[in-house]
């Protein structure tokens, strides 16, 4: 005999194991932030009800507003700068030549690179003295030497190149990937019709790339707000706070400072931003997908 | 239709709570109460910010043994170096804590705040009234009570590249302008002769990374007369805009921006990374802890480098950081006889001693905390008697205050600022800093 609803149950049977983990390693720890963003937190005294006080302190506090500016500006760069450049290499690399895959494995490498060697090799690149590897370089161009990392004016921007140099390698393979799916035929009608090289990049190729800057603007702008182990490495917010991005305070007042509950406010002010952000794409792309069907 | 979606809502909603009251069950041991009880032979698990696999873990790995050997209490040392506190919050967030932990002085504020300390009565640690009066200092927080045993003490002393300071023919330095003198004699001399302007004066771990600058500062902040409050108990008031902080931090912005006698990239160096220039021969002075010694002598060997201590400031006198190790006796332990069994064997002849591990790089006691013990009978490297002489002359702990961690963190921003923009002024930073001072003081209760 069937037992009624068991086909309906069936698939949820399945999901559990998997529900079990998120509940125990995505949602109970989510909801234990929440918990602590309203209060002052003390493991082993209880913790303090403050209300929203921790809120208060976080969207007046100074150093997070700038640091809310630099994540913005970050994720603009590195997201700007990232797809730019991984458009460029998909643009120089793509084909089926045996040899190009040699040079794309070698241009993926900084992606696929642990963060802490990364961090540790720029470090050294960035020597902010003449005899500094890059130094070395603009001298011989005559400028220089840059003080990169260690010069509040300049240790966003080198911080950021650092970002775009790691980032672009992966952006390059999702155009890749685009760039195989691409009609051959429509280039060679447009190369019949007279187009140029320019031409047929802006008519051909970059209309047929739309999904894949779709994915990578939202992949890059939501990694980007969270960025956060190559600051903490390179420079751990300084020189004077000129590269303190939300995570990096965020982590400072939590287990530097042990301002738990605050840290917590942080947090959830970050999580706010990215759905937001993620919606707004959503949106935004449903919007388009609209216009494109009518 | 309305069924159908019923039924699934139900059958999601079973799964949650499932999932919910697995975790239920999981979350709720809290461990024993710390004010009394438990096992009196339960085995301790025991921290210490030492790197995994250096000599200086197994010393800790030793004196555990011998522990055991002398008790019959089973003890397990565990090595954690980067990111100590983080795992340490980590391990309280899960009201798992070890039952003790040999870390800095400096954590105590931060520990007592929290909960995760247990006050320590003198007079329940055996051999706590013979220990060098000045070592309880340590573990004294700003309600006047203990939460910790006293360990190892140590201070700093300068580091000089003793072969560049005999090449370029100029006397050990006997104050600050001298010192000063030294390190543009390192930085425009060519000390290693090779050629290159290459070389620098001063090492300093200018990053604001667990207030690394601050750490640096203070000797130079006291010994030139200035503070970081006036009052005492709960009538603190910050005095690091005071005359004396003022030239301190004048100095130091100078050897940034003026003499550019600091060592490029000393904003975003912290400790790990400024070690190796001192020993790859980029800088030639670093106030720095007795612990490097082994290291440097086996990068630049003995001979290269010499110990001096740091020179009276315009103070008139030098007053030199002064920090260590405590063993703190953590809460929710299961065995708190045996924490207290383990503190006493520490702070014993045996323990001292085998802590000091003579004159190899495993030592975990820098200079002994219980006066028994001869620094001179167990060392024969005689450097180390300009650490101890440092100590008991001018060795000075970081100020009583609640939480001194913010107040560190804060100073270290606004010297990291300072020096980072050489267009700054001292005196506006440091003013704000005394605000930033006044703000934290009161939060903890301490003052106005």
């Amino acid at each position: 005999m069937r037992l009624p609803g068991r086909g309906r149950a069936t698939p949820w049977l399945f999901l559990a194991p998997a529900l079990l983990l998120f509940a125990l390693f995505k949602f109970l720890p989510m909801w234990r932030a929440v918990e602590m963003s309203f209060h002052e937190v003390r493991p082993y005294l209880g913790d303090r009800w403050v209300g929203g006080a921790n809120y208060t302190q976080v969207v007046t506090d100074e150093a997070f507003l700038a640091a809310i500016g630099h994540t913005v500006v970050l994720a603009i760069g590195q997201t700007g700068g990232s797809v730019l450049l991984g458009l460029v290499l998909a643009l120089l690399l793509e084909g089926t030549a045996r040899r190009l895959w040699i040079i794309r494995t070698a241009v993926f490498l900084p992606t696929v690179t642990a963060m802490a060697v990364v961090a540790e090799v720029w470090r050294i690149l960035y020597h902010p003295a003449a005899d500094g590897a890059v130094n070395t370089l603009l001298g011989w161009l005559g400028v220089g030497p840059s003080q990169f990392l260690n010069d509040p004016d300049s240790a966003l921007w080198s911080v950021m190149a650092v970002g775009v140099w790691r980032g672009a390698p992966y952006d390059m393979m999702i155009f890749l990937a685009a760039l195989a799916g691409v009609d051959r035929t429509l280039y060679e009608a447009a190369a019949a019709d007279g187009a140029g090289v320019p031409r047929r990049l802006w008519h051909v190729t970059l209309p047929a790339l739309r999904p894949a800057f779709t994915i990578l603007f939202t992949l890059a702008a939501i990694r980007s707000l969270r960025v956060f182990t190559e600051i903490f490495l390179l420079t751990n917010g300084g020189p004077d706070g000129s590269t303190e991005v939300l995570m990096t305070l965020i982590y400072k007042l939590g287990l530097e400072r042990n301002e738990l509950g605050v840290a917590a406010a942080g947090s959830m002010v970050l999580l706010a931003a990215s759905v937001t952000l993620t919606l707004a794409v959503r949106l935004a792309r449903t919007g388009t997908g609209k216009g494109a069907t009518r | 239709m309305h069924r159908r979606a019923a039924s699934t809502t139900l059958a999601a909603s079973l799964a949650a709570l499932l999932a919910l009251t697995t975790l239920t069950a999981c979350g709720g041991d809290s461990g024993a109460d710390a004010s009394g009880g438990g096992d009196d032979k339960a085995p301790l698990e025991i921290w210490v910010r030492k790197p995994p696999g250096s000599p200086t873990e197994k010393t800790h790995k030793d004196l555990a043994a011998a522990f055991t050997k002398a008790t019959g209490i089973e003890a397990k040392v565990t090595a954690l170096f980067d990111d100590f506190e983080t795992k340490l919050q980590q391990a309280a967030a899960q009201k798992k804590l070890p039952d003790l932990i040999v870390n800095d002085t400096a954590q105590l504020g931060t520990l007592v705040k929290q909960g995760l300390v247990r006050e320590v009565r003198k007079s329940e640690i055996q051999g706590g009234e013979q220990l060098i009066p000045s070592s309880w200092e340590a573990a004294e927080a700003a309600d006047g009570k203990y939460y910790g045993v006293p360990f190892s003490a140590q201070t700093f002393a300068l580091f000089v590249r003793k072969d560049w300071r005999e090449k370029l023919g100029i006397a050990p330095p006997a104050d600050w302008d001298q010192l000063d003198a030294l390190a543009a004699a390192f930085t425009t001399g060519d000390p290693d002769a090779n050629g290159k302007a290459d070389t620098y004066g001063y090492v300093i771990p200018g990053t604001t990374k667990r207030g690394y600058l601050d750490w640096y500062f203070s000797s130079f902040l006291w010994s030139a007369g200035g503070d970081y409050f006036t009052g005492t108990g709960k009538d603190l008031k910050p005095a690091v805009d005071g005359p004396g902080a003022l030239l301190a931090a004048r100095r130091l912005k100078d050897q940034f921006c003026a003499a550019k006698s600091v060592v490029p990239g000393a904003v975003t160096t912290e400790t790990t990374q400024a070690h190796p220039l001192f020993e790859s021969g980029k800088g030639g002075i670093y106030l720095t802890g007795p612990y490097n010694m082994a290291r440097f002598d086996k990068a630049l060997g003995k001979d290269a480098y010499e110990i001096l201590p740091l020179p009276a400031g315009p103070g008139g006198k030098s007053s030199v950081l002064a920090e260590g190790e405590n063993t703190y006796l953590m809460a929710g332990s299961g065995n708190p006889k045996g924490q207290v069994k383990y503190a006493e064997f520490l702070i014993g002849a045996e323990g001292q001693t085998a802590g000091m591990a003579g004159d190899t790089a495993g030592n975990v006691v820098r200079l002994p905390v219980n006066p028994s013990v001869k620094l001179s009978a167990v060392r024969q490297d005689t450097r180390w008697q300009v650490f101890d002489k440092v100590y008991r002359e001018s060795g000075r702990y970081s100020p009583v205050v609640k939480d001194w961690t913010p107040f560190r963190q804060a100073s270290a921003e606004a010297l990291n600022g300072m020096v980072a923009d050489c267009g700054s002024h001292p005196e506006a930073v440091l003013g704000k800093l005394a605000g930033a001072f006044s703000t934290e003081l009161e939060k903890q209760g301490a003052g106005s």
